[in-house]
């Protein structure tokens, strides 16, 4: 899961040089706005077939935070 | 002309006017409505009781629909959204975020949601989350933008979504509003040139400011801070960019935007006020009353239409 989740954060935002980790932070780490959340949004409910609710998504700050959301939703 | 927006918001001409901060208040929103379109107050960081008022000086001046522009970022969002619904307004659009928490209450109340929207992936989530309509607004407009080109933005937004789109962003006469048709909208959103109409309270100072510019006197500062802004360029820019380049933390940065656009629109301080205005600024050269630039739009676009873009 995490290795899907990552490939798809490198796909979505054009991001080849950065290693990215369950630590790494949207925000603080990959400097992603909000145009870009919704892309990856996006770009993870068509992989994972779930819909993840906007209002989720303030509280998904980080890798490892997506991971455990999409986890608890199979 | 028919669209499903005008159906949507039972109005007479598919154009809105900007929910612009300062600028769209109850006296422009109404002059606006009664010229045939939709009129916007725009709430912005105001406190929901000024919110209330504004609604129902509206209303004493047009029994025209009208609607209100909810910031999501304002701390006090939620309060404006319980408002908007008690003021009986029927028509919302959204800024700055996902109206999603909103949704259910402002569809109970039968309120037409239509978030403005900057990319084809928030059009699509917004559509799934009940909006009735998006906007989708490209990176010519004013103030607050996204960072693709109305030209670019509004067919592929077309595609995505079944619900109508309303073109935003360098929309300014006839000409655009034939255009962004062509591109698929079915209503416009115009802000810079209903800043100088003669019913705006901004201030003469600002509203020469527009008239005077150029195309290329726009600015968009602010990039760095992941919040861009476009304005007219002068002292407040020029400093602010500086300030930029050197590296400055966003606190420095916002201390010197505080209450900025307050001082351009209200004072008439253009030289270290924030002159928010879009990159058709250029274009209008003219003061005239909101039914004159709402005609001039539509009853002109509709002429291009039919003649294959001439005149």
């Amino acid at each position: 899961m995490l290795e899907r989740v990552i490939e798809i954060i490198e796909e979505k935002l054009g991001l080849d040089d950065v290693t990215i980790t369950k630590e790494t932070s949207f925000k603080d780490d990959l400097g992603v706005d909000s145009l870009d959340l919704f892309e990856l949004v996006m770009g993870l409910e068509e992989e994972f077939n779930v819909e993840i609710p906007s209002e989720e998504l303030e509280k998904l700050t980080t890798v490892g935070a997506v991971v455990e959301y999409l986890e608890s939703k199979k | 002309m028919k669209t499903r927006i005008t159906q949507l918001l039972g109005i007479e001409y598919p154009i809105i006017q900007g929910g612009m901060a300062w600028v769209a208040e109850h006296n422009l929103a109404a002059a606006v409505s009664n010229a045939g379109g939709l009129g916007l107050i725009g709430a912005a960081s105001a406190p929901p009781e000024i919110v209330r008022e504004e609604i129902r000086k509206c209303r004493e001046l047009t029994d025209k629909p009208f609607g209100v522009n909810v910031m999501l970022l304002n701390p006090n969002a939620e309060e404006v959204a319980k408002v908007v619904i008690e003021e009986g307004v029927k028509v919302v659009t959204t800024g700055a975020g996902s109206p999603a928490k909103f949704m259910d209450a402002w569809k109970e109340a039968g309120v037409k949601v239509i978030p403005v929207v900057a990319s084809v992936a928030m059009a699509k989530m917004m559509e799934r989350a009940g909006a009735d309509a998006v906007v989708a607004e490209g990176m010519e407009s004013g103030g607050h933008i996204g960072s693709i080109t109305t030209m670019a933005l509004l067919p592929q937004v077309v595609d995505a979504v079944s619900i109508p789109v309303i073109g935003a962003g360098g929309i300014g006469d006839s000409r655009g509003f034939a255009a962004a048709y062509m591109l698929g909208a079915e209503a416009v959103q115009v802000g810079t040139r209903f800043v100088v109409a003669s019913e705006s309270i901004v201030h003469e100072n600002y509203k020469d400011k527009l008239v005077k510019s150029s195309d290329i006197d726009s600015e968009v500062t602010g990039m760095s801070t992941g919040h861009p802004v476009r304005s007219i360029r002068n002292k407040m820019t020029r400093e602010y960019l500086r300030l930029e380049k050197e590296g400055a933390d966003f606190m420095e940065l916002e201390q010197l935007t505080l209450g900025s656009l307050r001082k351009a629109v209200i004072d008439g301080d253009v030289v270290n006020g924030t002159v928010m205005a879009g990159q058709i600024a250029g274009l209008i050269k003219k003061k005239e009353s909101c039914k004159e630039i709402v005609e001039d739009i539509v009853l002109n676009g509709e002429k291009l239409l039919k003649n294959g873009g001439r005149f």
